[in-house]
């Protein structure tokens, strides 16, 4: 509890220090309790997700770093390895292939390239999921970006 | 049967790799069973080890590890790996795991590509990561600055703390074996983590498991090795491919197929056994019954209760009606007075008569199939049950009777040997008597001269052992009773050395013909074999020389050939010239 209380303050002073780092990540830490994270991520470009800003939740377990924390988007996406209604992820670092080293930034980075690079294989969305492997990446396309359009990007007017 | 699985399981044992050094592993540990062939008194002395007729088998083609054993051969593996690479101790164990404990596997990919494989395992010669030369480097998983004396590194040099590594070795030790591929924490690097890092680095709690995982992956990822199956055994064996005999038998008295890691079943093939287990768990609850250790007497219906190892019933005094266990059929027609062909091992559909319709037919080919499910069943559970008991009576005879005995009858104990052996083939026979049930149920019923002939040797085999089972159990039971030596006790010891040799011939010559696929009555004319053993199940005693006949006499003979003796035309006991009737089943000679 202790070590993974130190850790995340660590990461809460580095996000502080380096917030225009990464113009694409917005690290929130909640207010009241350090093990409640939200981040904001850009959608990549060239992607169906451009244009698009998604929110995630973490919950940081207690015996973080040594377990990944929990990661779901809270922004509707339509996307083969993120599940449509509970946004949860399918992620091999968020599961077998994590490793102490991983920090909620850089994990955020990894969900950013997952949005570029999805893993039809694995999926959590079957119809994202059977779109691609049928070879229909158009129909993927504009259901993803009509799904950014209607979720992810700020209302008009 | 299933062909394709056989080949699939004799490739398997083929592909594995013979390494090259394998010679020298060979005579490393200690081969109990050739200790045991030089002492015959030392193999029937050790109480425990009751299953181990097998083992009597010349080509030995097994060896059993004890923990020792597995620790020096892997140490020993280690060593020639670290001494021929030129490498650490630590990192040959970490080669070796990677390469599933094959020295040769290793020796070829080192030697064709060092670097691909120092890349694929992990192994860096120098570090990837410069540390700058700082007074304080900063760990990679808590972020805090510390001198470098609390700072460990793989060989790659990613700087971690002492506490942080052993989170991070604590926590993927008990994840379970995957902890001994263990790679630096660092998400792009590869570097291995190995033992001598662990034993720095972990709890003496996690150290102890990291052992474990490492001395169990020896056996399990090696494909020469298995751990013996039975519950609680802390055995391997170690097995060489080459004579087509799976069954191994461990030094706790479990005898298992290599193969199939089944309970030994020799001479049925692995795939009809695993066909049979699968159908017997479909059945289970169907056939809870067949289980039941009590029946109704076909004559009195008082329920008698079967707690003895052989199928000879006897009903309680007044009825006193001796009866089969299995069929319920009166004993005197089981063949031993009556010389008659035993048949109780066959199983024959209900005659179906008149006109059925559709429906009655479907109904009635149901039950008959349960029916014959059932007849096979029963023998093969009443067979299983039979040997558990026999390895039971074959403990007690071992660890108290044959000392009292020894006392009562004033015979050295050396001298009562013949009853050891007498239990020990009794414990194999009923072995392979309740596996030939399941090969029987599945040998198709169009081949019928290969069903004759199979139920020829298997009803023989099959009385042998029942005669042989009841003089064991109750004509010993009367000297174990006394307390005085017995005249008798001299005949009682030719009779039942007498059945354990003719037995043995009977199974032997069963499994003989089995592992030969019943070829013997192809090659010589199915329907001539047909007639004649059809003629033999009538009862005649004469004119049995069928071709299953000819084939015992021809491979016993050589034994037998001896003047003081002539030799029983019907069970080939060898009888005194005296004997005018075979001592055995009182066949008249000949
Ligand atoms: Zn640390
Ligand atoms: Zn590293
Ligand atoms: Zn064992
Ligand atoms: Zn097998
Ligand atoms: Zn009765
Ligand atoms: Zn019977
Ligand atoms: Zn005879």
């Amino acid at each position: 509890m202790q070590a993974s209380r130190a850790r995340l303050f660590k990461e809460y002073k580095e996000v502080q220090r380096e917030k225009t780092a990464d113009p694409d990540i917005q690290l929130v830490c909640d207010d009241s309790n350090i093990f409640k994270w939200t981040a904001l991520i850009k959608g990549p470009s060239e992607t169906p997700y451009e244009g698009g800003v998604f929110q995630l939740a973490f919950s940081v377990p207690e015996q973080y770093p040594l377990q990944p924390p929990q990661v779901r988007f809270l922004t509707k996406i339509f996307h083969p390895n993120v599940h449509f209604k509970t946004g949860e992820i399918c992620l091999d670092i968020l599961k077998n292939a994590w490793s102490p080293a991983w920090t909620l930034q850089s994990v955020c980075r990894a969900i950013i390239a997952l949005m570029a690079h999805p893993e039809p294989d694995s999926p959590l969305n079957c119809d994202s999921g059977n779109l691609l492997r049928s070879g229909d990446v158009r129909g993927y396309q504009s259901m993803a970006r009509m799904y950014t359009r209607l979720a992810a990007m700020p209302k008009k007017g | 049967m299933d062909s394709e699985d056989d080949m699939h399981d004799a490739n398997d044992i083929e592909s594995l790799d013979d390494d090259f050094y394998s010679g020298e592993t060979e005579d490393a540990p200690m081969d109990y069973y050739s200790d045991y062939d030089d002492d015959p008194d030392d193999y029937f002395d050790d109480a425990d080890d009751s299953d181990r007729v097998e083992s009597r088998r010349p080509e030995q083609n097994f060896t059993v590890l004890m923990e020792p054993d597995i620790r020096q051969r892997q140490e020993d593996d280690i060593t020639r790996v670290s001494t021929v690479l030129s490498i650490s101790q630590v990192a040959a164990s970490i080669l070796l795991r990677n390469y599933n404990w094959s020295v040769s596997k290793v020796h070829d990919a080192w030697f064709a590509d060092e670097d691909q494989v120092r890349r694929t395992v992990g192994l860096l010669e120098k570090p990837v990561y410069e540390n700058p030369n700082a007074r304080e480097l900063t760990c990679g998983i808590c972020f805090e600055a510390y001198p470098p004396s609390r700072i460990q590194t793989a060989s790659c040099g990613h700087p971690y703390c002492f506490s942080c590594w052993g989170g991070y070795i604590g926590t993927s030790i008990n994840d379970g074996p995957g902890c001994l591929m263990l790679r630096c924490p660092d998400p792009s690097c590869d570097a291995a983590v190995d033992q001598d890092m662990i034993n720095l680095l972990a709890s003496d709690e996690d150290r102890e498991k990291y052992d474990r995982y490492l001395l169990r992956s020896y056996i399990e990822d090696n494909k020469k090795t298995k751990w013996c199956p039975a519950p609680g055994c802390e055995y391997a064996v170690n097995f060489d491919a080459g004579s087509g005999n799976y069954d191994v038998s461990c030094l706790c008295s479990y005898s298992f197929c290599w193969n199939c890691t089944e309970e030994a079943h020799r001479p049925v093939d692995c795939g009809t056994v695993s066909k049979w287990i699968l159908k017997n768990s479909a059945e289970s609850e169907n056939m809870n019954w067949i289980l039941a250790n009590s029946k109704p007497c076909p004559k009195c219906k008082r329920p008698i209760e079967k707690n003895q190892g052989c199928m000879h019933m006897t009903c309680t005094p007044p009825c006193k009606f001796e009866f089969c266990w299995l069929c319920l059929g009166t004993w005197s027609d089981h063949g031993e007075r009556t010389g008659g062909f035993y048949a109780c091992n066959r199983y024959e559909a209900a005659k179906q008569e008149g006109v059925y319709d559709e429906t009655e037919k479907r109904r009635e080919m149901a039950k008959n199939s349960l029916e014959r499910y059932t007849h096979y069943y029963e023998r093969w559970a009443s067979n299983q049950s039979s040997r558990q008991k026999a390895l039971a009576d074959l403990h007690q005879m071992q660890t108290v009777h044959i000392e009292k005995l020894s006392d009562t009858q004033c015979q050295p104990e050396s001298q009562l040997k013949f009853i050891t052996e007498a239990w020990l083939q009794i414990v194999e026979c009923r072995r392979v008597l309740k596996w030939t049930y399941a090969y029987g149920y599945y040998l198709p019923e169009h081949e019928h001269a290969k069903k004759q002939f199979f139920e020829y040797l298997q009803g023989e085999a099959e009385s042998g052992l029942e005669r042989l089972h009841q003089c064991a159990e109750k004509e010993l039971q009367l000297f174990l009773n006394g307390d005085s030596p017995s005249r008798e006790f001299n005949d009682f010891r030719t009779k039942l050395a007498g059945l354990t040799s003719v037995t043995r011939n009977y199974f032997e010559n069963l499994v003989r013909a089995l592992e030969n696929g019943l070829c013997d009555v192809d090659s010589n004319g199915a329907a001539s074999s047909k007639a004649t053993l059809s003629k033999n199940a009538a009862g005649s005693s004469k004119g049995r020389g069928g071709r299953g006949k000819g084939a015992i006499r021809a491979s016993i003979s050589s034994r037998m050939a001896d003047d003081n003796h002539w030799s029983c035309e019907q069970c080939t006991y060898a009888n005194v010239r005296s004997a005018t009737a075979c001592q055995m089943c009182n066949q008249q000679r000949r």
